[in-house]
């Protein structure tokens, strides 16, 4: 007598199968080629005072600094100069897309470098840019939106938007997913456990020993008012217990389809605001741009049927839609279920995908959902 | 799709290349030697346990380096430095100092100029005295025209989220050249 047996069908894929596709997989690096692009003009600002300092003739080690590690030798500061200026060159070369294999590594090693001379060097903005430029450098970000993309294309004949020209390894890009969506759980979580942040106490002091860049900054009839209110005890007893909410929510909601735009906006708004009240240097248009790595990893997975296509393909960095342009038709998008959105929610679903007016967008349509 | 080609891909290494079938139908796949693959997993293990050391590690780490605690603190300090000299005098570094040398310009770095007045903690109080500590080290170290000075001692006055002060008195290594 014999047995005969099954192999099990697998409907659902296992969670070694989910980590296997993010390793083997190919899918679109569009969103880390985006982020390139903004990352050029971003290190040459955070480079700047350095390159200012060489031009002045002084580096790192003519005033106080301070090693990481005991073990390792004095740098010269010939070599700093070597570092910022390579950096800042490769930086060009990095946001053109130019030779994208060999200047992305060697901007993060030049911002690396630099920022390992000595301890005193170290932001926790400066530790981001590096993770941005290490997935960068990583993953195959030249691959679109690139001189390469176009040399590329010169010499195999094909054309943007062909299937497949932004297909490439991606686990740099989860990778970095999982440490930016970190860094917000890392923030907010410190700030819970502490009672004087949490309670309100240190951002209360904050704005009672900066209430006169307030002053200076807020037009005189409404100064005073504006000086009470942010000086009030009671308001950031209320306002910190949500800046710290909003942290965590970032970190946790950015993860599930469902809760990434409001994620996303909500990253926004707590950009924005940061940006307004400290200096952070460049982290706020760092962290802001790095926001369309969370863009689902595909691309013209959805049709946008529109009578005039010129914006929206200038605007659709991300290569969200298909786009297709009828003269005379309705607004149409097809989902990527296959669900027809006609009216309000087409225009809701194709303008909330375009990187550059999703903000409004966002803030139009839930303006709307509020009002009866 | 189409299979891509290694050689029809000029940002593809040689060994990289996306093969047909293996994962779902319709799908291809990223065929890469096996220790390369071992090697790029490895990779990211690595990078996330370190990281998550890292954030750990910050709970114990005045300074926080990587671990992403920004805005941790509303503290503030001040410090009283003064040259100690090898004849027992205790010299402010605002007075006249051998070989010309200005406590500003040495550490050129504005979360340590101008000592003498309070300022706001940068990045917490930890890593303010932690580095006018090192500083004072480095000060010692980098002012040969100094004969004198035997050694630079710091009180600081510190109030953590309003609450102090606290008191400290940090010293820097003895100078050679005031021996």
């Amino acid at each position: 007598m014999s047995a005969t047996t099954t192999e099990p069908v697998r409907d659902e894929p296992t969670l070694s199968d989910r980590i296997d596709d993010v390793f083997d997989r190919p899918a679109s690096v569009r969103s880390l080629a985006v982020l390139r692009l903004a990352l050029g003009p971003v290190v040459v600002v955070h480079l700047w005072p350095f390159l200012a300092d060489t031009l002045a003739g002084t580096t790192y080690e003519d005033h106080f600094w301070v090693r990481w590690w005991g073990f390792v030798p004095e740098v010269p500061g010939a070599v700093q100069v070597a570092l910022v200026w390579t950096g800042a060159v490769a930086a060009v070369g990095l946001s053109l897309g130019w030779r994208t294999r060999l200047v992305a590594p060697i901007t993060f090693v030049c911002v690396a470098g630099n920022l390992f001379l000595s301890q005193h060097h170290f932001r926790h903005n400066r530790a981001f840019l590096l993770f941005l430029l290490a997935a960068v450098a990583l993953a195959d970000s030249g691959r679109v939106l690139s001189l390469d993309a176009r040399r590329r294309r010169a010499r195999t004949g094909t054309s943007p938007g062909d299937p497949g020209d932004d297909l490439g390894t991606v686990w740099p890009l989860w990778l970095l997913r999982i440490l930016a969506a970190s860094v917000y759980l890392a923030s907010g979580f410190s700030k819970l456990i502490d009672p004087d942040w949490s309670g309100g106490l240190v951002l209360w002091d904050r704005a009672v020993r900066h209430q006169h860049l307030v002053r200076e900054r807020v037009p005189e009839p409404i100064a005073d008012a504006v000086v009470d209110l942010v000086t009030a005890r009671w308001v950031h007893t209320i306002t910190s217990p949500i800046a710290v909410a909003m942290e965590l929510f970032i970190g946790i909601a950015i993860w599930f389809g469902r809760t990434r735009l409001a994620a996303i906006w909500v990253a926004i708004f707590f950009h924005l605001s940061i940006e307004l009240s400290a200096s952070v240097e460049v982290f706020s248009l760092a962290a802001i741009v790095a926001l369309v790595i969370w863009a689902t990893p595909s691309t013209r997975d959805r049709v946008a049927v529109v009578p005039d296509a010129t914006w929206v393909r200038r605007l659709d960095w991300l290569a969200r839609f298909d786009v297709r342009e009828e003269p005379g038709a309705e607004l149409r998008v097809i989902d990527r279920d296959g669900t027809v959105h006609t009216g309000g929610t087409a225009r809701w679903v194709l303008w909330s995908r375009l990187p550059l007016v999703f903000p409004f967008v966002a803030v139009a349509h839930a303006l709307r959902r509020v009002r009866p | 799709m189409p299979a891509r080609a290694a050689a029809d891909a000029p940002h593809s290494s040689g060994v990289e290349q996306h093969a047909p079938g293996a994962g779902a139908a319709g799908s291809e796949r990223i065929v890469r030697p096996r220790w390369r693959a071992r090697l790029v997993r490895g990779f990211v293990a690595v990078v996330l346990v370190g990281h998550a050391v890292l954030l750990v590690r910050g709970y114990a780490d005045p300074h926080k380096f990587f671990a992403f605690q920004p805005f941790n603190e509303s503290s503030t300090w001040r410090a009283d430095i003064v040259r100690v000299t090898a004849d027992g005098r205790r010299v402010p570094i605002e007075e006249p100092w051998p070989g010309g040398y200005d406590w500003d310009e040495l550490v050129r770095w504005g979360v340590l100029e101008r000592p003498g007045t309070m300022r706001h903690a940068y990045s917490g109080l930890g890593t303010s005295l932690d580095f006018l500590d090192d500083a004072l080290d480095w000060v010692a170290d980098h002012t040969p025209e100094d004969d004198e000075t035997l050694y630079l001692e710091a009180t600081t006055e510190a109030y953590r989220n309003t609450r102090g002060p606290e008191v400290r008195v940090y010293r820097s290594e003895l100078r050679e050249e005031a021996r």
